[in-house]
């Protein structure tokens, strides 16, 4: 009786011993390397430079972050996930890294479309997710608990687009040319009112994404006879766009011109769109003059690591995601979901975009701020400026920035006036 | 648009008397028992130009329905789509604006000579093979490419006709290996449904050819410059340049049609491909062996033409115009490793708009839907639409063509195939 009661006690210590075990799992050694997803599309209809671009940044995320004693004494892996741009593979791809990967966070992500899909499923499954490059308002709009975001907001960003737009001399007509997406259908509509409140009228274009031939729509933005041009296509098509455009005398140096920040990209601007000089870009983030400490280190290895002249704003956001959910991580002593949303929204990081940090979120409303349901986890600081190509095969870090007046460069070059 | 009402009842009047002529043309020439193999084209054409006006004579004289009256009732429903689309929307551009129709219509007749281009290389294939290719798409991609890497990667400063005829070079070779290697099997009963193989076989390929080339040459999209600057023109005088007007990247005609010079680069050098081709399948030996095989294989191995090298010329011939018709527009186009698709699937439809296997079905096939994208493209009034229907424009047309020919524009009832089991 005796051997069986210390038979059974010694069965109750080891497998009190393998539930401690399981209760304390992520930070076991076990579990090592700690798995972030990051989403970037890298095959088309994706906009690859961009995904190219954010997939290197979030490797050099993964190699500072290890570098500096990883996350919970492990070593982070970020696992790359091309969504390729379509919404319909974002909710697969969030399955499966979440469901076969492991991840423990989501970062990156660069289309609209693949945000406003894929955030259901993290949301559901309770893996945070810091998107990096997703403007759609509705991203944070629906106030999920573990979805956050450091881009800025589409009204936001079209708000400067339009601003800027509205005032350049002379303008009483805007085409805007759009994709059929989250992020062009709501990025048009904001600009259109935007310019209607200034007393300027404006048609919007719709095309599909991946769309190649652009020759009938050019002649029809060149029937209205704009004054000033919007381009939210992003991608190939923005190129297909801009230098077709320009083909028929209505492009970048020929008339305003607004393309998509993928021109930002400027060698791959330049050998795509050879006639796209003047073309004006918005670009997040500060000019490389007034980089922080983190920043400048990024920007000396992201130019190392691609060749590239300048750092794009998506790669620095895609960096800046994959930093902040390990800071979260750590703080949060735990890979557990409830934990790091916790940590993320008490967070003061310190990335290359700037301090990051979410003031609206369960423990504060945006409403107590009077502010729109679109803020919740919400980073409020990005800066957005505009820049505009003055010489051709110019590279982007040496873009001049037209404004607003605190960044200026330099002043605007105005086609047609 | 203003007055819907006056289009839309308009179509909805074509519409019923087009299908009430279809269907009772043919049924009146069965009980007659004449030919009936234009009977439901011509009836519905017919009916939907000249509603019950033009359906009762038919009905009651029953003459033969040739090309002459098909063409011209085509042009009357064109006729009157035209003026109630004129008069419910005065404000169009496609109404007002004479300079906007022309640049529209010559810029659709421009990419659909490029379109015919490519139909015809997969015309060909099917002809004498009997497959469909669907490694279409991935040769019109590695065509562009090609010229790409010749142009600006491996031989910095070739002249760009230099590195079309190298990707033709090279796409012909690549065509005549795949067809050695995997093709053949078809031809000697090696397998038992040769057809299918031949379509599974193709699908194979190109999912391999685009990877391939995705692997080596990453997704980022390429361009090369223009072949050529247009020279600086002004006629007849440079203070009035009324009749042609050009700059290093655009030509104006009349003062309206605006043309870019990718584009009219692309469309010259198809149209010297088509001429080219024309010339090569009409006025030499093997051209006319290749013709002789897709009318019937057996009578031509007779008169001793070899089929089975026939299959070989013909598969790398239609991959090379595949790759000629993406080497002349990567002047046009960015250029990514999948960017055969769209085209592909464009391909298709026009081959089975203009019949299968017809080369002059494909040239009129593409040329149409170039014509109807341009169309919908410039004349649908949302602005925001217009554009997002592009594929839907193609597909419409062929749908129609599907209803009341099925064998396409110039098609054969009973093309012979590859074995003669179409």
């Amino acid at each position: 009786m005796e051997r069986v009661r210390k038979l059974t006690s010694a069965l109750g210590l080891v497998a009190g011993l393998f539930g401690l075990a399981s209760l304390s799992g992520p930070a076991l050694a076990a579990d090592c390397p700690i798995k972030i997803g990051g989403l970037a599309p890298l095959s088309a209809p994706g906009s690859v430079t961009g995904g190219e671009a954010m997939r290197d940044a979030m490797i050099l995320a993964q190699r500072d972050i290890n570098a500096a004693g990883g996350v919970l004494g492990c070593d982070i892996e970020v696992v790359i996930a091309d969504t390729e741009g379509l919404p319909e593979k974002a909710r697969a791809l969030m399955e499966k890294l979440i469901t076969q990967d492991g991840v423990v966070a989501v970062g990156g992500g660069y289309h609209s479309s693949v945000g406003v899909a894929g955030k259901d499923v993290a949301n559901d499954r309770g893996i945070p997710v810091v998107f990096a490059e997703t403007w759609n308002d509705t991203i944070t709009g629906d106030k999920q608990k573990y979805i956050f975001r450091i881009a800025p907001l589409s009204s936001w960003a079209s708000g400067v687009i339009w601003q800027f737009a509205a005032q350049a001399p002379g303008v009483k007509k805007v085409a805007i040319v759009t994709e059929n997406t989250d992020y062009g259908i709501p990025a048009a509509a904001e600009c259109e009112k935007g310019l209607a409140s200034k007393g300027i009228s404006s048609t919007t274009f719709g095309v599909d994404i991946g769309t190649q031939d652009f020759a009938g729509i050019v002649e029809r933005v060149k029937a209205e006879d704009p004054d000033y041009v919007i381009v939210l296509l992003t991608g190939e098509a923005g190129y297909n766009y801009a230098q077709q455009a320009a083909d028929a005398g209505i492009g970048p140096m020929d008339m305003m011109f607004h393309a998509n920040q993928a021109g930002l990209e400027s060698k791959s601007w330049w050998e795509n769109v050879p006639d796209g000089n003047l073309a004006f870009m918005a670009r997040i983030g500060v000019p490389e003059t007034m980089y922080n400490e983190t920043a400048l280190k990024f920007a000396e290895d992201y130019k190392a690591k691609t060749g590239k002249t300048g750092v794009e704003s998506y790669a620095l956001e895609a960096y800046d995601s994959i930093g902040v959910l390990a800071q979260a991580i750590n703080e949060a002593g735990s890979t557990n979901g409830d934990a790091i949303v916790d940590a993320l929204e008490n967070i003061s990081h310190d990335g290359t975009l700037g301090r990051i940090y979410f003031p609206y979120g369960t423990k504060k409303d945006p409403s107590a701020d009077g502010k729109g349901d679109e803020w919740w986890h919400q980073w409020p600081d990005p800066a957005i400026t505009m820049v505009q190509y003055q010489k051709e095969g110019e590279p982007s870090n040496t873009m001049t920035i037209v404004y607003p007046d605190v960044y200026k460069t330099g002043d605007p070059i105005y086609v047609g006036n | 648009m203003q007055y819907s009402s006056i289009f839309w009842w308009t179509i909805l009047w074509v519409v019923f008397w087009g299908v009430t002529g279809g269907i009772g043309t043919r049924k009146v020439y069965l009980r007659k028992d004449l030919d009936t193999s234009n009977a439901t084209l011509g009836g519905s054409l017919i009916g939907a130009a000249f509603g019950p006006f033009g359906l009762a004579p038919l009905w009651w004289k029953s003459p033969e329905i040739g090309r002459v009256m098909i063409t011209l009732s085509s042009l009357v429903v064109i006729g009157i789509i035209a003026v109630a689309f004129a008069n419910a929307d005065p404000e169009n551009n496609c109404v007002s604006n004479g300079s906007f129709v022309a640049s529209q219509i010559t810029n659709g007749l421009i990419i659909g000579i490029i379109y015919g281009l490519m139909a015809m290389g997969l015309t060909l294939i099917f002809s004498i093979l009997g497959i469909v290719s669907f490694a279409h798409g991935a040769f019109y991609m590695i065509g562009g490419m090609l010229v790409y890497y010749i142009i600006n990667v491996w031989f910095p400063g070739t002249h760009p006709l230099i590195g079309v005829l190298g990707s033709c070079m090279i796409t012909f070779g690549l065509g005549a290996l795949f067809e050695r290697l995997f093709l053949t099997p078809m031809y000697d009963g090696r397998v038992e449904r040769p057809v299918e193989y031949g379509i599974l076989v193709t699908f194979g390929l190109s999912f391999t050819l685009t990877y391939l080339v995705a692997a080596l040459a990453g997704f980022n999209p390429v361009k090369v410059k223009r072949f050529f600057d247009f020279p600086r023109i002004r006629l007849p005088d440079s203070s009035d340049p009324w009749l042609i007007k050009t700059s290093r990247g655009n030509m104006e005609l009349f003062d309206t049609v605006s043309i870019s010079n990718p584009r009219f680069v692309a469309a010259i050098l198809s149209i010297m491909v088509l001429v080219g081709l024309l010339l090569f399948l009409h006025r030499t030996w093997t051209g006319k062996g290749l013709r002789a095989v897709s009318q019937d294989r057996d009578a031509a191995a007779i008169t001793g033409i070899n089929p089975n090298r026939m299959n070989m010329l013909a598969f790398a011939l239609g991959c090379m115009i595949a790759a000629l018709s993406g080497a002349v527009l990567v002047q046009a186009f960015s250029w990514l490793p999948v960017v055969g698709l769209i085209p592909e699937m464009r391909s298709f439809v026009i081959v089975v708009l203009g019949g299968l296997g017809s080369l002059p079905g494909a040239f009129v096939g593409g040329t149409l839907v170039g014509l109807v994208e341009a169309a919908g493209t410039g004349c649908v009034p949302n602005p925001q639409k217009a554009s997002s229907y592009i594929p839907a424009y193609g597909m419409i047309i062929l749908t129609i063509m599907l209803l009341l020919r099925p064998m396409g524009l110039f098609g054969r009832k009973f093309a012979s195939g590859a074995h003669g089991k179409f």
